[in-house]
């Protein structure tokens, strides 16, 4: 085949980028929303299309005529088809919330020498946002740092407090989870390397990728590294490899093991290093198929916008180019290993955004990328894209900028490293004053309720866990399984849906009443300890039990007249006169539940 | 399915069917194998039905008074079909004279020998074969080289501008909801969303029904409780201040509303191809022959994000892509037989593919796109708007350029079709331009 994107010289620098661009981050550091917009602007305007389309145009004709598509990034005009140029949102979930309109502004903000401290000192402040959650610092750091709070849970909370609670979740390979081990024997290929994948399952069949989904999804109700959990979600959306899709038959689990795990609680940095060698990355944006005759530019692309400086940061398509150039060379072998193949590596000088290299070499393009990557990796942009992703996950949907630029700001000063920001939005008063403003999502909900009920491994976890894995499929969020780059949505508007609601709902009745064989579920008559005499007290201690506080007047009354009993009816049987099995659901139908 | 059937499945009720979806979930996945080379669709197929046909239900179905409106269009149904990924045009009405295509696509391309006939400059993919009659008969259109002049080749964003209808983020609202408000309150069943997340384009005031297939909807568990549980949730929702409050009262609403309807034997005119798109539209036919009221379906299709592999025409992504959204397509308007002429069915995807192919018998992002539209009141048959064509002066950066502005085809639509005028309303900073697409 011909080749089709021969090297050539990229063009001049446009005078004031970089000032431009340097400017930006300086701004958003400092926190100066007013004098940021003015920039924003003026940036849209010289970056706007109209004219500037026209010109690439004709560039890119001159180009193409000359080659049938050769040297296809100096066809593209440095100013025009910037995806900020179009007017961007951060990403999906920014502008699924504009359309909700959420308030930014919380009722307490600034940072705390502790999160014990900023957690009291936002109990002292008054919520903008009222909602029926309780307020309780504590279950609120359940409800936000793990999959949803447990009686235990709670208990070894309150007995060792916030801060040491956090510093050993911040640490987790101090937290014992052997009892999660013995569960992961059930899914054995979790531990296996791509090669013993290989061996083990036949070749393109989907089993180890079903076995990941569903060794995830047990490690979510089981594990006790909680935040960890939290983390490795939040990354394997962020830099998502849909599973299970054809190339990760054999490389996702390495993936999942190598890339998200090793790294969820270390630096950014290595973590995007590890992705752009990973087996099941390459192949899942098509790079182990990009050769510097015939670029492949889908990783290129999403490694800019998804998984660093993001759409609105004013890279062209240019440098979408570029970026696609560094990366060629990474490629995956028959094995389904690694390999930097320098013959595919495109050569001659590349520049993207403020990064330029003259990459004069083939054997020496990996190095190149690397310190691509390097520079994305800590570039003032990624930290923002990041530090509001964060914020959206731990904090609201619509979170303010002061504490985004607080985080980054973080992110920044710690070398990409994770935990001192989760240590930052952890000590930050934000954090604290936003209980009850995130929705569970789907999963989020099927989860916490598995936690919440106090389910346990029973007799076959790995056949019940499947069970439950399609049941979260059948709601729209089995884990990992989001098809496109950008991940699952993280904001309420997005899953503002009957379906969402319904399926929610009847999952309650699957759990409740163990529907899923092979799990240990606790005696419904026994979820109450000193059984009430009376319904209404009933009621009170059922509630303080699965939704771990008190429900409002209006909703016990709801929840009474479904017993068709008063405050004071006595309480004759364990099970509420048969009702007990049907009474639980609703508790976890409700917004006590709902919310997060 | 019997009882005994039931036991073999779990001792049960509750566990046999959780078994009997999982089986029936992994039986899809070995079936949809090849469909998912680029990921799953999100869409399940939906379970067969009964029998016999269905008597109007609109009167029982309506909670909110029916807007006053001409009767002619009040009745009409749009059904958007979002493309996710971005299909390629090129592959699908092809522009068959053209000398740059084999040029620039010397493995991909259709060749011209292998079309069916489309109209004097285009031929379409013979995995339209199904549609071919109804193009034919005139009652399936298409527009070529569509784009929104602003949207970016980021699928993100692509896709988020042409949601939003704008691509200005002072918009916030989704184009479909401000759509929802120009045509007045409706039934439950006004604007429905077959899947599990609300798509972007319905964001904003009004309430969509978003669910999975009519006859999946509903509350499981025993039935001897089911009224005092929808009287207890409906109670536990209500007098609270809180996007939930409103998500409640839809799914309420609809699950009485869905219980009437499932409660009618009912069974598609024709078989559906499997698939879950198939499934989502055998299931709007079934709520527009119902006659509920339904003025708006969106629903999605994933996997034409095809850097790789678009293939052959004997081969590959794309002629699986297309069998699948041909076939499923052409069952619905045989399905609805004559309703067809009420309905307006368009595809939307966030940009074309580069003409240039790339290495991997694939195409990169890329610019002007393609539009297809079926149903009642087009010109049909052809192939509307300016064709800036493929010679290298006419290419935006290598793509497709954008001749024709996606809001022009959907303002027209909206006038011709659902007697909304204004389309300022709805295209905020846009004066649309007739392209003839309809009568």
């Amino acid at each position: 085949m011909p080749p089709r994107d021969g090297p050539s010289t990229p063009r001049p620098v446009a005078p004031g980028r970089h000032r431009d661009s340097a400017t930006l981050a300086r701004l958003r550091q400092a926190g100066e929303p007013a004098l940021l917009r003015l920039v924003r602007n003026r940036r849209q305007v010289l970056l706007g299309v109209g004219a500037t389309a026209l010109a690439g145009g004709a560039v890119g004709s001159a180009a193409a005529a000359l080659g049938g598509g050769h040297g296809l990034a100096e066809a593209i005009s440095d100013r025009a088809g910037s995806p900020r140029a179009a007017g961007a949102f951060a990403d999906r979930d920014a502008s699924y919330v504009q359309a909700i309109g959420d308030a930014i502004e919380l009722g307490a903000e600034g940072l705390a020498d502790t999160p014990s401290k900023a957690a009291a000192a936002a109990l002292k402040a008054t919520p903008t946002k009222p909602n029926p959650l309780s307020r309780d610092p504590m279950l609120h750091l359940l409800r936000r740092a793990t999959h949803g709070p447990t009686r235990t849970a709670l208990a070894a909370l309150r007995q060792t407090g916030i801060d040491d609670w956090l510093d050993a979740q911040l640490d987790s390979s101090t937290i014992d989870d052997s009892a999660m081990d013995q569960v992961l024997a059930a899914f054995p290929t979790v531990a296996m390397t791509t090669a013993q994948i290989r061996a083990a399952v036949k070749e393109y069949n989907w089993d180890a990728m079903f076995e990941l989904g569903r060794a995830t999804l047990a490690r979510q109700f089981w594990s006790r590294r909680q935040l960890h959990e939290v983390m490795v979600d939040f990354w394997s959306n962020h830099l998502n490899v849909t599973n299970p899709f054809d190339g990760g038959w054999d490389t996702r689990t390495a993936y999942d093991r190598g890339v998200i795990r090793a790294h969820a609680l270390g630096r950014f940095a290595d973590m995007l290093h590890a992705s752009a060698r990973s087996p099941a990355m390459l192949r899942y944006l098509d790079n182990a198929d990009s050769h510097r005759r015939s670029v492949n530019e889908n990783y290129g692309r999403e490694l800019l916008e998804l998984h660093t400086v993001g759409v609105d940061s004013g890279y062209t398509e240019r440098d979408v180019r570029h970026s696609a150039y560094i990366m060629t060379g990474r490629t995956v072998t028959e094995e389904g290993e690694f390999r930097y193949e320098a013959a595919r590596h495109w050569i001659d000088p590349v520049r993207v955004l403020g990064f330029t290299h003259p990459n004069p070499s083939r054997s020496k393009g990996l190095q190149v990328g690397d310190e691509y990557l390097r520079y994305l990796g800590t570039h003032p942009a990624t930290a923002t894209n990041i530090a509001r992703k964060l914020a959206v996950r731990f904090v609201c949907d619509n979170p303010p900028q002061t504490l985004v630029d607080r985080l980054a700001k973080s992110y920044v000063d710690n070398g990409t490293a994770i935990v001192p920001v989760l240590d930052t939005l952890f000590r930050s008063l934000e954090f604290w004053i936003a209980t009850g403003l995130k929705t569970r999502r789907p999963l989020e909900n099927v989860v916490a309720t598995v936690r919440a009920l106090g389910i346990a491994p029973g007799s076959d976890a790995g056949a019940a866990v499947e069970s439950l894995y399609w049941q979260a499929q059948s709601l729209g969020q089995a884990p990992l399984a989001w098809a496109p780059p950008n991940g699952y949505p993280d904001v309420a508007g997005a899953w503002d849906s009957a379906h969402a609601m319904l399926g929610a709902w009847n999952s309650h009745r699957a759990l409740v009443q163990g529907w899923h064989k092979g799990l240990a579920y606790p005696k419904l008559e026994g979820l109450v300890g000193r059984r009430p005499s009376t319904t209404g007290a009933y009621l009170d201690a059922l509630a303080e039990r699965l939704v771990f506080q008190p429900l409002a007047g209006r909703d016990r009354a709801a929840l009474l007249r479904f017993l068709d009993a008063k405050e004071g009816t006595r309480v004759r049987g364990p099970s509420l006169g048969g009702r007990l099995g049907h009474l639980t659901p609703l508790l976890f139908d409700s917004v006590y539940h709902a919310l997060r | 399915m019997n009882g005994s059937e039931l036991r073999r499945h779990g001792p049960t009720a509750g566990d046999a069917a959780t078994r009997v979806h999982a089986d029936r979930v992994t039986a899809e996945l070995a079936a949809q194998r090849d469909r998912w080379r680029h990921g799953f669709t999100r869409r399940r197929v939906l379970a067969g039905v009964g029998a016999v046909g269905v008597a109007s239900l609109a009167a029982q179905l309506t909670t909110t008074r029916v807007a006053f409106g001409d009767p002619t269009t009040t009745r009409r149904t749009l059904v958007v079909v979002f493309l996710r990924g971005g299909m390629d045009g090129l592959s699908v009405v092809v522009p068959a004279g053209d000398p740059y295509l084999p040029k620039a696509r010397p493995t991909i391309g259709v060749p011209a020998g292998a079309l069916l006939a489309g109209d004097d400059r285009f031929g379409l993919h013979p995995a339209m074969a199904p549609l071919h009659p109804y193009w034919k008969a005139g009652t399936m259109a298409a527009v070529h080289a569509v784009a929104s002049p602003d949207a970016s080749r980021s699928h993100f964003q692509a896709q988020d501008c042409l949601e939003r209808g704008a691509a200005s983020v002072a918009v916030h609202t989704g184009w479909l909801d401000r759509l929802l408000t120009a045509l007045g309150p409706g039934t439950t069943f006004r604007a429905i969303a077959e899947g599990a997340a609300l798509p972007r384009s319905l964001v904003g005031s009004e309430s969509a029904l978003v669910l999975e297939g009519i006859r999946d909807f509903a509350l499981q568990g025993w039935d001897g409780v089911r009224e005092r549980t929808m009287t207890a949730l409906t109670a536990l929702y209500t007098g609270l201040d809180h996007p939930l409050a409103d998500q409640a009262r839809v799914t309420v609403q609809a699950l009485s509303a869905a219980r009437r309807v499932a409660s009618e034997a009912y069974a598609p005119a024709v078989s559906y191809p499997d698939g879950g798109f198939a499934g989502s539209l055998s299931d709007v036919a079934r709520l527009i022959k119902a006659g509920v009221g339904l003025r708006v379906a969106a629903l999605d299709v994933g996997g034409w994000d095809m850097h790789t592999w678009i293939g052959r025409v004997d081969g590959g992504d794309m002629l699986n892509q297309l069998n699948q959204l041909a076939g499923a397509l052409a069952a619905f308007a045989a399905d609805l037989g004559p309703a067809l002429v009420d309905v307006t069915v368009v595809t939307m995807s966030e940009f074309g593919r580069r003409v240039a192919e790339n290495g991997n018998a694939g195409a990169d992002h890329g610019h002007g796109g393609l539009m297809l539209l079926l149903g009642g009141g087009l010109n049909g048959g052809a192939v509307h708007g300016r064709w800036p064509g493929l010679a290298p002066s006419a290419l935006d950066q290598g793509d497709v350029a954008g001749a024709n502005d996606y809001r022009d085809v959907l303002a027209e639509l909206l006038a011709r079709r659902l007697g909304v005028v204004d389309s300022a309303k709805i295209f905020p900073g846009h004066r649309p331009k007739s392209l003839g697409v309809f009568r």
